[in-house]
């Protein structure tokens, strides 16, 4: 139980970690034109 | 396929047409035509890997996306580097709001995202809560804490759209549904906030997410309702064109379309866009006018006629026009201007609507005081009454009902615009619904305003085909609709001094003779009509004569458009009361309501007569649709219930119809009449749904019958509802798409 003190702390973190992911994921555009990548071939070069 | 001159891009006054700049760097959209595969996607990668950044490619859009440095990379290099590769790139023009767009959805959907995450977070937190599970009196602070701040973002960042619409409402003094939500939001969370630092009593941070959460996923809905009802402005839009090609003696130019002036003459390569209104000169085109008038067949225009700007070249060689119409006066311009405008009018039952919502709040706000107090007066704790009214303001928010009208109306106007009915006044939609009377104009609505030649007769046994061909070369060059007769008359003859005297006829010389043409009542010679011509009463006779005799006798009679007795008959068949006015001669308008069975018409009504013709229909309680070609008849039209009118070249701004029907057709009348009256179900339903659900929860949130989570789901699921209602309009009763996938995606 004891655990508890330090995970739900820490949860809450790690939920502020994802959320700024999220966002920053979004406000790059990665989710947009979703199909678009699927049309992509893989390039050896890069 | 000679290569094609793209410095004039490089040019830095022309950018902002098409390109989003970004300090330094410049962002454009590049439709590729050739663009098919997976493996052109990689070549069209690779041909402007040197000068590019951020490359997308979209295959299914046949678009390539990048930003480039102006200071540093051409573009013009760029696009010729994928011109070699074979990919045929057109640069699109950028719409003005396409930055703000893409932000406005972004931010959407980060919102969502957080506070889809908030939510379920907050509930794990509100777990033992639920189960009465005691977690102990140093768990339960950390539990409550946790739960404050994941609802910071939760409530207070991703809820903030309707927290600061509830603000401006209040500012402007008019209550919306923005209010009660903003005021259960933030009571739910500062009570329970309060509660957290107090250390004590319940909690409504779990209430107060998911109800945000909800209600954003509503909004995201309707939001890409509306946006797909704004796709074809935008399609208008990235149809401009942003450089002409002028002909300057012998040789082209490419300049900016701001250059270009009337009179010019332009040249439009194979796939690209018209850069202006104007004359067809020199060869016929065949042309994709999709966008201007909804039909998806290629036209083909012959010489002389008015071709759009926007419309697509899709032929296999160069046009040339001459410039007539340009910028804002152009149809397309005038199109894009005016779909703006109704999709910014508010029509009659919106306004009501939204009236009604505001009062509906009022009360709401009223209801939820009453029911807290009447709770407290029968002895329930305080606990027990801010719940209630928590479930009250949360229950029976009239999201549904603000919703109701405006959702129907976009996806029925968006699908009408785009097959070629544009809904110039949102409330005509309405009114339509309730017509039961169509009023036609003659000239230029149910007949064609050219001619037909329906017979020929030799008046002095010449031949016929070179009498006719005499008379299509006099009138070669006239714009008077007889000419329109022999416009389709082949012949190598030429007329020399060409004299035209109005009301009478044309005289002119071909091949050392001199001919007349003209009525038969100002010809040189007595002309005696032979008795087996046929002649019907609204035939238009005319006579060719040489010095020596009358030659040939032309019967030409105006052509019925070709959809007219189809349409009325689709129309009849509504239980439509079909009259035709006209202001030409009885016997003329007689054979035409004859020959489409529409048997109540007048004759040589004046302006004035019309007008009052119609006002003692509508005194008799008819409700009147009039369509007529919008120039003539406006008072008419100005009048009726409802104006429909045939909408062509710069009439159309002059119009002052309610419906504009695009491509000089009738034949969308029908389907106007049928989509106004299933917008005009889809509205009844969703104002009953709404106003039926308000009701029935508002008395069991009062009770206390109803918990403030389960009073945002319900609501939520009513905007759904009503909202996909409204789509469903859009799907089942057009499903033929008049665009190509590929354009709709550009």
């Amino acid at each position: 139980m004891s655990s508890l003190y330090l995970l739900i702390p820490l949860g809450v973190l790690v939920v502020f970690g994802s959320i700024a992911a999220f966002v920053s994921a979004v406000f790059s555009g990665q989710f947009e034109e979703l199909d678009a990548q699927a049309d992509k071939l893989p390039d050896d070069e890069r | 396929m000679s290569e094609r001159d793209w410095t004039v891009y490089d040019r830095a006054d022309l950018r902002r047409g098409f390109a989003t700049v970004r300090g330094d760097a410049c962002d454009v959209t590049v439709a590729l035509d050739g663009l098919h595969c997976a493996a052109c996607a990689a070549r069209a990668e690779k041909a402007i890997a040197g000068g590019a950044r951020e490359v997308h490619v979209d295959v299914a859009a046949r678009s390539l996306r990048f930003r480039y440095e102006p200071a540093v990379t051409q573009l013009s290099s760029l696009l010729a580097a994928l011109e070699r590769s074979g990919l045929e790139p057109r640069l699109l023009a950028v719409p003005d709001d396409t930055d703000h767009g893409q932000r406005r959805q972004r931010l959407s959907l980060a919102r969502i995202g957080v506070a889809t995450i908030c939510a379920m977070q907050v509930m794990m937190l509100a777990w033992p809560s639920y189960f009465g599970v005691d977690s102990g009196p140093d768990l339960e602070p950390l539990l409550r804490w946790a739960q404050l701040s994941l609802s910071i973002p939760g409530v207070l960042w991703a809820g903030w759209p309707f927290l600061s619409a509830a603000a401006t409402s209040l500012r402007e003094r008019a209550l919306d549904m923005n209010v009660p939500i903003a005021l259960a939001l933030l009571a739910a969370f500062a009570a329970s906030a309060l509660r957290t630092v107090a250390g004590d009593g319940e909690l409504y941070f779990d209430t107060a997410t998911m109800f945000v959460w909800f209600l954003l996923i509503g909004r995201h809905l309707e939001g890409r309702s509306r946006d797909k009802a704004h796709a074809h402005l935008r399609l208008l839009a990235a149809r401009r064109a942003l450089t002409a090609q002028r002909r300057v003696g012998r040789s082209v130019e490419t300049i900016a379309i701001d250059a270009l002036a009337i009179g010019d003459v332009a040249i439009v390569a194979p796939g690209e866009t018209l850069p202006a209104d104007g004359r067809l000169i020199e060869r016929a085109a065949e042309l994709d006018e999709a966008l201007l008038s909804g039909e998806s067949r290629p036209v083909v225009h012959a010489v002389g006629d008015v071709v759009l700007a926007g419309s697509l070249n899709l032929g296999s060689t160069a046009l040339a026009l001459e410039v007539e119409r340009l910028g804002r006066d152009t149809v397309l311009a005038q199109i894009a201007g005016l779909l703006d405008n109704a999709s910014r009018d508010k029509p009659r039952v919106q306004r009501i609507a939204d009236r009604l919502a505001g009062h509906f709040v009022a009360v709401v706000l009223l209801l939820a005081v009453l029911g807290a107090g009447l709770a407290l007066g029968n002895g329930a704790d305080g606990e027990r009454a801010f719940g209630i009214a928590l479930a009250v303001l949360v229950a029976s928010c009239p999201c549904a009902l603000s919703l109701a009208v405006p959702a129907a109306l976009a996806a029925s106007t968006s699908r009408l615009a785009r097959h070629g009915v544009l809904v110039a006044n949102a409330g005509a939609l309405t009114t339509l619904a309730d017509i039961d009377t169509v009023l036609f104009d003659k000239t230029g609505t149910l007949t064609r305003n050219d001619m037909v030649l329906r017979r020929v007769f030799s008046l002095d046994g010449s031949e016929l085909s070179r009498a006719t061909e005499i008379a299509a070369a006099l009138e070669r060059g006239s714009r008077h609709p007889i000419a329109t007769a022999f416009a389709s008359v082949a012949t190598r003859l030429d007329a020399e001094s060409v004299r035209q005297t109005p009301g009478a006829g044309i005289e002119g010389r071909i091949a050392d003779e001199r001919w007349w043409l003209g009525a038969p009542d100002s010809a040189p010679w007595p002309i005696i009509v032979p008795a087996d011509a046929g002649q019907r009463p609204d035939d238009t006779l005319i006579v060719l004569c040489n010095p020596r005799a009358a030659v040939a006798l032309f019967i030409l009679n105006t052509r019925l458009r070709a959809e007219a007795s189809a349409v009325v008959q689709a129309l009849g068949e509504r239980g439509m009361q079909i009259e035709l006015l006209s202001g030409d001669g009885a016997e003329a308008v007689a054979a035409v309501a004859g020959r489409l069975g529409i048997t109540r018409h007048a004759a040589r009504q004046t302006p004035a007569g019309k007008l009052a013709h119609l006002q003692s229909l509508q005194q008799h309680g008819r409700r009147v649709l009039a369509v007529g070609d919008g120039l003539n008849d406006a008072p008419l039209l100005a009048a009726a219930n409802v104006s429909a009118a045939m909408a062509n070249g710069a009439a159309l701004t002059q119009s002052r119809a309610d419906l504009l029907l695009l491509g000089d057709s009738l034949r969308l009348l029908p389907l106007a009449l049928d989509v106004a009256q299933t917008t005009r179900r889809r509205i009844r339903e969703n104002l009953g749904w709404a106003l039926g659900y308000n009701l029935l929860v508002l008395p069991l949130a009062m009770t206390g019958h109803l918990a403030p989570w389960l009073a945002a789901a319900g609501m939520s699921v009513s905007s759904l509802l009503v909202v996909s209602n409204a789509l469903r309009t859009e799907r089942r009763l057009l499903p033929t798409a008049a665009l190509p996938v590929q354009e709709l995606r550009a």
